[in-house]
């Protein structure tokens, strides 16, 4: 019997996975309002890694709090936080699981911005509102864009002392990276803008400062959007195809990259990413929490809300989707990606049929595949494999309710169809939360007791005193 | 105690969000188009509202109907009333006008007449007035009844009768027509004078109302005018006045439904006035040769031709309600004759009448009407009887051939039976006593005088009395001078072109016993 290529290592530059399979970066608001993880986050983390994943790249990390996407979200900017993620690291690779660390960025798409950004507009490339929520942006100086540069190396540093396996520069739908390197987004004059090579500046300056500053040894790989698709609003530039992203992959390996994560869209979510359905009965009662986000948002809401106007986004979302495929969604362009880089290549895209990414890594379209949905839906996937089935017991439907809870709702799966009763799926949501609580005691603080005033002696009273009024 | 002095006020923040900030900044921005945008709003929705309100007005056309038919005979609609004038307008010109109305503040000075009310008062509308709510405005206008309706008294001090059907015999519509052609011109008929008046009428108009009134409506209705009258008005100028109980049929027809100009009608054309004529027991007449020269044999073509000129159009027509008063006229009988006249000598007339005249006329049974005799409703030639010439020479065979292509062209109504003849129609005779004075245009005032020579029937007469006259049948009209017209009534000139009294010679050589027993006989038709 041959071995399943499916579980056969990834050999990277500087990491071995166990198997080909990654689980793409998803999470919850699991973490404090201050940006520091919890016991939920590793809870969560470790759902995947007991299932056997390669290696988890972890959801989203902003390098700054001001590139948050949504509040709640563990983040990278501060040194005392490198012992929170070392712990994260080590009850992953109990498992011998690896630990990929997201470098994230919000730039202008920051859906719920958190008590600490409510009162800025966000960096981006541009001063032009998102076009989905109306979130609004500033564009970057480039003395902002230098401290951005020097966020995420030290990101990358930070995630190296923690002794995580390597980390991702999120370059792909719709964040910072994507801003710069977008064609319908970036509407620069400056060395930043105008040609694909100074739309990329921004993102190989990162790729150069990160191995400034963590040496050549240390994993990193990059997210690319494969085809930006970005007038998901009609009336909005299309942005870059794939010659542009092929160009930009190539690029990100001569800086430095170890690898590189196919995904596709220039916004998110997108139509295509994750590809679905779209489910109005959950955005409608979600959604609110945006409302004070973006100056278009309170529009979406009542296209969402109200059936009549549903039709409106119903055409918009869904007719990009004409003709394409739900699982492996992006595969030929990560195809294309990979017979112009000799770095491995991930691809992700609705993946949870065995034979189905055994082909494509057989075929050479990827070298890996990055699974967030399916995993959620069935975080023993690859044990069910192993067993020999070829796609899940319960599939994940792709209904996207995972996605569309997210402003409001703890992540996991809201399919109520794949389980017993509504019970039972909020115990599955339950799950990372069950934890034997170590609470601790704060240090009782006792300010310094003032020594007390000399109190001045009451002035005799007059003979005749009047009563003392009040004033 | 001293209370601490510290007072803790709350603070207003600014926006809390920069999303906020800008909203707030973009609502500022937005707050001029947003206020145009909801005074526009506002404004159309005033504009809607009032358009609802006049469009539900604009599309009214509205009349009541009436269970018993002598109410519908009397003002039920035919569909003239767009050729009319404002009710208000209507109740309004006795005031402005007092000279013309004889200081009343009806229509009686024209000959009009009113019924009373169950309470004893006089209706507002006279008989052959009809109303209808057009586009939210009460007109008004004539019916079959206005030239179908007359009165008589058995004597001067007697209660006048009204009789729906028989030729009306106090209708001065030459004047009325020219009162009202001349008060379009007269600046009494302006806003200024029109709305105080109207409103002294009863009128209640709201401001608006008011204004639709002084703005569109008046200045309609005095247009409508003032082009009727200069259709109109040379050829009532060229006529003698038509006079009570007449009219010129087709002339006033060729101006105003075909707009030919008054030069197109030749002389000879122009004096076809003749008299209203009774419309009892119209069942029997199917088939006859109708109207005075006989040129239509079909009633429905004969009614619908009477109804042009009381003024509806192809358009505005009413035809149920005119074939339900010709259904009730087909059977209706005249009152009996009240006249006493001894038996024998009724006996010895009737023999006379079966010889000279039934053969053309029909006669009178024991109880009714028999419309039997060979040349019954059929045209003698003008050569023969030689009457006057101006009704029959009136209709002209170029007349014909418009009516025939233009009136209700294209619908199931158009005319298809109108001939030109070359004389005058033998009439029945039904209802005799109430038809005076005699022959079609009305040129002999009784029985007595018709059965005169020519020469010897009286040059002039008053026409509008009621009174019937027990001994030469038809009704009192003394002698008068044309000269020197009396004050009320109208004094008729047989010698004006259209008014000759002579043919007609049957009878006329009898002995004048045989006159006396045969004008028996008549007297009780």
């Amino acid at each position: 019997m041959t071995e399943d290529v499916i579980f056969t290592p990834l050999k990277f530059r500087n990491l071995t996975v166990k198997n080909r399979i990654f689980r793409s970066n998803i999470s919850g608001r699991f973490d404090n309002e201050d940006g520091s993880l919890t016991q939920t986050r590793i809870n969560w983390e470790c759902k995947f890694a007991a299932g056997d994943i390669g290696a988890i790249i972890s959801s989203y990390v902003p390098v700054l709090m001001e590139g948050r996407i949504i509040a709640g979200y563990a983040t990278i900017h501060r040194d005392d936080f490198i012992p929170l993620w070392q712990r994260l690291g080590e009850a992953v690779h109990q498992y011998g699981c690896k630990y990929i660390l997201q470098l994230s960025h919000s730039g202008r798409q920051m859906d719920l911005p958190g008590v600490h950004n409510y009162y800025r507009p966000t960096l981006s490339s541009t001063s032009r509102k998102e076009s989905l929520h109306g979130f609004l942006c500033r564009a970057a100086s480039k003395a902002e864009i230098e401290q951005l540069v020097n966020a995420f190396a030290a990101g990358a540093w930070r995630a190296r002392e923690a002794g995580l396996d390597g980390v991702e520069l999120h370059a792909a739908n719709g964040y910072l990276f994507t801003q710069f390197l977008s064609s319908g987004i970036n509407d620069r004059t400056d060395e930043y803008g105008g040609s694909l090579q100074n739309r990329a500046r921004f993102l190989l300056e990162v790729i150069r400062a990160i191995r400034a500053r963590v040496g050549r040894d240390f994993h990193l790989q990059v997210k690319l959007s494969a085809v930006d698709r970005n007038n998901v609003i009609p009336w909005e530039k299309k942005g870059n195809v794939l010659a542009d992203t092929i160009e930009i992959a190539k690029w990100c390996e001569s800086e430095g990259a170890d690898a590189i994560h196919v995904s596709t869209g220039s916004l998110f979510p997108h139509p295509l990413n994750p590809p679905g359905d779209f489910s109005f009965e959950t955005i409608a009662i979600t959604y609110d929490a945006m409302i004070s986000s973006g100056v278009d948002a309170f529009r979406n809401f009542l296209l969402f809300r109200y059936r009549l106007l549903r039709p409106i986004f119903r055409w918009i979302w869904f007719r990009m989707k004409k003709g394409l495929p739900i699982e492996g969604v992006s595969l030929e362009e990560a195809r294309a990606i990979k017979a112009n880089v000799s770095v491995p290549v991930l691809n992700t895209g609705g993946y949870q049929t065995a034979s189905f990414i055994r082909e494509g890594i057989a075929s050479g379209a990827f070298d890996g595949v990055a699974i967030a949905r399916s995993l959620v839906a069935n975080n023993d996937l690859l044990q069910q494999w192993r067993m020999g089935r070829d796609s899940p017991e319960r599939p994940c439907t792709y209904c996207n309710k995972c996605l569309l809870n997210a402003p409001k709702n703890p992540m996991g799966c809201y399919e109520l169809a794949r389980f017993p009763s509504r019970e039972a799926m909020i115990d599955e949501l339950m799950t990372i939360y069950a934890t034997r609580a170590t609470l601790n005691l704060p240090p009782v603080h006792r300010p310094p007791v003032p020594a007390p005033a000399p109190v001045p002696a009451p002035a005799p009273a007059p003979v005749s005193a009047q009563p003392m009024s009040v004033p | 105690m001293n209370r601490p002095e510290r007072s803790i006020t709350a603070t207003t923040d600014p926006p809390v969000t920069y999303v906020e900030l800008e909203s707030k900044r973009r609502r500022r921005w937005l707050l001029i188009p947003v206020v145009i945008a909801l005074v526009l709003l506002l404004l159309g929705l005033v504009a809607a509202i009032a358009g609802l309100i006049a469009g539900k007005r604009l599309l009214r056309n509205n009349t009541a109907t009436y269970a018993d038919i002598v109410e519908h005979f009397e003002h039920g609609s035919i569909g003239s009333e767009r050729s009319g004038l404002p009710f208000w307008i209507w109740q309004a010109l006795p005031r402005l006008f007092p000279e013309a109305f004889g200081n009343r503040l009806d229509y009686r000075a024209f000959g009009f007449l009113y019924r009373t009310d169950s309470k004893g008062a006089q209706e507002a509308l006279p008989i052959g007035i009809s109303k209808r709510d057009y586009q939210g405005v009460d007109l008004v206008w004539f019916n079959c009844a206005v030239c179908h309706t007359g009165t008589f008294r058995t004597s001067e001090g007697a209660e006048r009768v009204m009789v729906p059907g028989m030729p009306s015999n106090n209708l001065d519509l030459y004047r009325f027509i020219r009162f009202i052609l001349d008060a379009g011109v007269d600046e009494r008929l302006k806003p200024d004078s029109l709305i105080p008046a109207m409103q002294a009428a009863g009128a209640d108009f709201g401001f608006i109302e008011r204004k639709v009134w002084q703005y569109y409506v008046i200045p309609r209705v005095r247009e409508g005018f003032i082009e009727r009258r200069s259709r109109l008005l040379p050829l009532l100028a060229a006529q003698s006045p038509w006079g009570i109980g007449r009219v010129d049929t087709f002339n006033p027809y060729k101006l105003v439904q075909m707009s030919m100009p008054f030069s197109a009608i030749a002389p000879a054309e122009r004096n076809g006035a003749a008299d209203f004529p009774s419309i009892f027991q119209q069942k029997p007449r199917e088939g006859m040769q109708l109207h005075w020269d006989g040129n239509n044999p079909s009633l429905a073509e004969r009614n619908l031709s009477a109804a042009l000129g009381a003024g509806v159009t192809a358009e505005t027509v009413d035809h149920a309600a005119i074939e339900r008063v010709a259904g009730w006229l087909g059977e209706l009988r005249p009152p009996r004759s009240p006249h006493r006249v001894d038996g024998a000598a009724v006996e010895r007339g009737r023999a006379l009448y079966m010889t000279n005249c039934a053969e053309c006329h029909g006669y009178q049974g024991s109880d009714r009407y028999v419309f039997e005799g060979a040349k019954l409703g059929k045209v003698d030639p003008i050569a023969t009887l030689g009457t006057d010439r101006g009704r029959l020479d009136s209709y002209t065979e170029a007349f014909r051939q418009r009516q025939l292509a233009e009136l209700f062209a294209g619908t199931r109504y158009q005319f298809k039976r109108f001939v030109k003849t070359d004389g005058y129609a033998n009439m029945p005779l039904d209802g005799l006593w109430l038809r005076g004075p005699y022959l079609h245009n009305g040129s002999v005032p009784t029985l007595r005088a018709l059965l005169a020579a020519p020469a010897q029937r009286p040059v002039a007469f008053l026409r509008g009395s009621d009174v019937i006259d027990g001994s030469n049948g038809g009704f009192v009209s003394a002698p008068c001078d044309p000269a020197r017209p009396p004050p009320s009534g109208f004094c008729y000139d047989t010698k004006l072109p259209g008014n000759g009294n002579g043919g007609h010679l049957y009878g006329t050589t009898l002995a004048p016993a045989q006159k006396n027993d045969l004008l028996a006989y008549l007297l009780t038709f």
